[in-house]
């Protein structure tokens, strides 16, 4: 494969002109169970090549699926023609980095039977119906195994390669009791076959859509609310753009001319961070090639950083900070790799509070300029420490903005999302606004 | 020319039968994307590129097996077919050799696929954005050119053959305002099955005056105040809550599992008698029209609930096998790795009686969803939310102040039930799908249509 893009590259040069390529393969395989048997089986190979070429200041992109002669000298071709139509832009250059960086992690396990996962898969629906009757359909189980591969290269010489095999596991239940629906999932992932945990799924899938049965309304009005790791993290991901240099540049960013300033709560402080204790996959090198390292973006309440790739840290005058984010397809944008939120004060608890396990409509409910949002959400209601009751056909507003500075408790230890790619300590945000009844 | 030869098809659709599956399908499919980032007022970014793939198919009982690659070389699709034949486990009497017939069907009339060179492309979004800008207020245009030419080509073991070319073709125009501390976004995006004749037509300058519009009112409004209240859905996108909270209830992928609360509904009142709403690919150059499925069936225009009485599913092959209910050419999907899925097409509400102002002077006081944005649905629940871009309350019969922030939450056997009045004025605007066969091009429709009762998410 290396060779490809060697052969690519040479052609690339050959146009006076400079340039990198991704290459990405992947294959994988999907096992769905209905009423006790496999209702879909589906495997797959695929690979994609793009190129981003840059020719007297101007970049073009284009991709093929094919890798005959025909298909990468058109792919040349292409690209060189889009970049005739952009603007000139002289921040984006290749990085003067040459040399191999791998990152390709073996995975030490033996061959696992077709027929053994064949059989762990239809457990995950079987399992479900057979905890509890009521239990009408598992509308979400499949069992997923994902092998990709990522290859790299510069026509400066950087070369880099990253591999990844991974499982993940879903199961749902509906449960119908007396006309009353309730449906929750939940999901796994692991490295190893053996590592999944089955149990668990199915358990948690069952035991909140039991408690979703009993949801009621809540009453309009303010509340205090803490989000489970995996609803704080999709809020984090929704306004991820806070921290893009690139949105900053693009004038969608509200922390544009926010650095140095008070942004969040005095005692919160958010890294990024590619390779956090427990997360599911370190991260070592961004799509232009470069070193990751952990970086804070609010130290105590504060904007340090926004994140960076080579061409946005131009523009600002300052340094990339290994966050570029490029596929096969598409231009260079900036990603996160891992938020770790931390903080701590000694407020005690409010006696009453909401916490969100289920958050609906977020990306087509929350304005990422303002900060707005608003959602569905269910969950429970805890007063002096009991759980009181289960809630659900309500909306919770609020603004991103001022969530971030209306932290009234933030605990010690750091909690995971079910990804293992977010960690926050529990955190409770005061007056946030609930519609219901 | 075709895609892949016809007799490595049939040498696959051999493989599968010989080794007992009832139905064995080939999906070819060959797109060249096209993409314009216009921002900052200048091109920022282009891209193009060929997806090409081809996707096998063997149906065996309830059981679907699936599988993909890049690959056109006979022999590693014939290792993926039995690799998938291997599931069955059985050796079915060896078929007949298998002569493909083309399937006849209507073409969807299409708009024109005339291309213009790119300067012209570059002047026509310089233009848009030069009338957005003409507002001090506005801090940012992006617009977001999107051409492609998707060919596919179906071969199946009914012995047929059908292809389609389908030009598509998008202009995303998403506008940001910002004065002193406030901030709003607007956002437009029509597009078509057709060529460029499609953004001929198009009205720049009143969309441009729309977008102002809505972005200025947004930018002042008042937060939306939270409750029950009547609602009153204007035409067009406003269709998005009848897709979200009944179209996807309707799909037999979620009829099949039970997972539907429709799923055991057919000839039944599951709406107001004065809703009638269909599901039709037929509508020339409509952004969600085909020609065949992407299982080579002719498409149709499938009456879905007639004065609130449910008359059909959305069913695809599988559907039809799993529930009995007949396929409505309405199998879809994103490209050759995904197996397809019953999908919706153009689905809209039909016109009702009403004028527009006889829906809001019923209303005494209520809320006026202008502009509709994003929704999602969990099927088994109904259970819905949507959010509302541009919204003004109404009192006493008439349209009153602006607000924001607004969500529209319920469920959707509920809503269909409180739809009481159904405007006149039909309009439909394109939008993206995404579900189980993954992201496809979809129309939203309907006139302005009244909800008597409906839960608004806003300020407490």
């Amino acid at each position: 494969m290396k060779k490809i893009l060697e052969r690519v590259i040479a052609e690339v040069i050959d146009h006076k002109a400079e340039g990198d390529l991704i290459l990405s393969t992947a294959k994988s395989l999907k096992l769905s169970s209905q009423r006790g048997a496999v209702s879909e089986y589906k495997i797959s190979s695929s690979q994609i090549l793009g190129v981003r070429v840059i020719k007297d200041d101007r970049v073009g992109i284009a991709y093929t699926e094919a890798t005959d002669d025909e298909s990468l000298r058109f792919m040349i071709k292409k690209a060189l023609q889009n970049s005739e139509i952009t603007e000139p832009n002289p921040d984006e250059r290749l990085l003067k980095l040459s040399g191999d960086l791998l990152d390709d992690v073996s995975y030490d396990e033996a061959p696992v039977d077709i027929a053994l996962k064949t059989r762990k898969a239809i457990e995950l629906e079987t399992r479900v119906r057979e905890l509890d009757p009521r239990v009408v359909a598992v509308p979400y189980n499949s069992f997923n195994e994902n092998e990709y591969h990522s290859l790299y290269l510069s026509s400066r010489g950087r070369f880099t390669s990253y591999s990844d095999k991974s499982y993940s596991i879903t199961s749902s239940a509906l449960l119908d009791d007396n006309g009353k629906k309730a449906n929750f999932y939940d999901f796994h992932l692991a490295h190893r076959f053996k590592d999944l945990k089955w149990d668990k799924v199915t358990q948690t899938a069952l035991l909140h859509a039991k408690n979703l049965l009993g949801e009621t309304t809540l009453p309009t009005g303010r509340y205090h609310v803490r989000f489970t790791p995996d609803c704080l993290k999709s809020l984090f991901d929704c306004f991820g753009n806070f921290y893009s240099a690139k949105c900053a540049i693009d004038k969608v960013n509200p922390w544009a001319d926010q650095l140095g300033q008070v942004v969040a709560a005095p005692d919160l402080t958010i890294t990024d961070d590619p390779n956090p204790g427990g997360c599911f996959r370190h991260s070592r090198f961004d799509d232009e090639g470069v070193e990751k390292k952990a970086l804070t973006l609010v130290k105590d309440g504060v904007l340090s950083s926004l994140i960076h790739t080579s061409v946005t840290a131009k523009k600002l005058g300052t340094q990339t900070t290994g966050h570029a984010s490029r596929g096969p397809t598409t231009s260079m944008n900036v990603s996160g790799t891992h938020y770790v939120i931390q903080g701590k004060n000694h407020r005690p608890l409010p006696d009453r509070y909401l916490q969100v396990i289920q958050m609906d409509g977020l990306y087509s409910g929350a304005n990422r300029v303002s900060g707005t949002f608003s959602v569905a959400v269910k969950g429970y209601l805890w007063e002096n420490g009991e759980r009181k009751l289960t809630f659900g056909n309500v909306t919770l507003s609020g603004n991103f903005l001022e969530l971030l500075r209306n932290v009234e408790v933030a605990g010690e230890k750091l909690e995971a999302s079910t990804d293992e790619s977010f960690f926050s300590v529990p955190l409770i945000f005061g007056g946030l606004s609930i519609a219901g009844a | 020319m075709q895609l892949i030869q016809s007799n490595i098809a049939q040498d696959l659709i051999h493989e599968g039968l010989a080794h007992g599956a009832d139905f064995v399908e080939v999906y070819v499919e060959r797109t060249q994307n096209e993409a314009l980032v216009f921002t900052n007022s200048r091109a920022e970014d282009t891209q193009s590129g060929t997806i090409f793939g081809i996707g096998i198919r063997l149906i065996h009982g309830h059981q679907a097996l699936y599988g993909y690659t890049n690959s056109t070389e006979r022999e590693e699709l014939l290792r993926i077919t039995r690799l998938l034949a291997a599931r069955i486990g059985k050796t079915g009497a060896a078929p007949a050799p298998l002569n493909f017939e083309r399937q006849a069907y209507p073409k969807i009339p299409v708009l024109p696929d005339r291309d213009v060179d790119a300067k012209y492309k570059l002047s026509f979004l310089k233009n848009i954005d030069t009338i957005l800008r003409q507002d001090a207020r506005t801090s940012q245009v992006v617009l977001n050119f999107i051409k492609k030419k998707q060919l596919v080509e179906v071969y199946n073991s009914d012995g047929i053959f059908a292809t389609e070319e389908r030009p598509y073709i998008r202009l995303a125009h998403q506008l940001v305002m910002k004065d002193g501390g406030l901030q709003s976004q607007a956002f437009f995006g029509p597009g078509a099955i057709g060529g460029w004749e499609f953004m001929e037509k198009l009205d720049t300058r009143e969309n441009c005056e729309n977008l102002l519009r809505q972005a200025t009112t947004t930018l002042y409004a008042a937060p939306c105040p939270a409750g029950k209240m009547p609602v009153v859905i204007d035409n067009a996108f406003g269709g998005v809550i009848f897709h979200e909270a009944c179209g996807h209830l309707l799909e037999t992928t979620s009829v099949e599992k039970k997972a539907s609360v429709f799923w055991d509904k057919m000839g039944e009142q599951i709406a107001h008698r004065s809703l009638s709403a269909v599901d039709d690919g037929t509508i020339s150059g409509e952004w969600g029209s085909l020609s065949i499925d992407d299982e080579g069936m002719p498409t149709q225009k499938t009456k879905l609930i007639e004065n609130g009485i449910l008359r059909n599913f959305i069913a695809d092959r599988l559907g039809e096998i799993k529930t009995g209910h007949k396929r409505t050419g309405s199998a879809r999907r994103q490209s050759y790795k995904f197996a397809p899925a019953s999908r919706m097409r153009n689905t809209f509400i039909e016109r009702g009686p009403h004028e527009f102002s006889e829906l809001i002077a019923s209303v005494p006081s209520g809320l006026y969803a202008k502009k509709m944005g994003g929704g999602s649905v969990d099927p088994s629940t109904g259970q819905f939310n949507f959010s509302v871009q541009e919204a003004y309350l109404i009192k006493d019969g008439k349209i009153t102040t602006p607000v924001k922030g607004a969500t529209l939450i319920g469920t959707g056997p509920e809503v269909m039930t409180k739809i009481s009045m159904v405007g006149k004025d039909l309009a439909l605007m394109a939008g993206m799908c995404g579900s189980v066969s993954g992201s496809i091009p979809t129309t939203v429709g309907q006139p302005p249509i009244k909800v008597d009762e409906i839960l608004v998410g806003g300020e407490a």
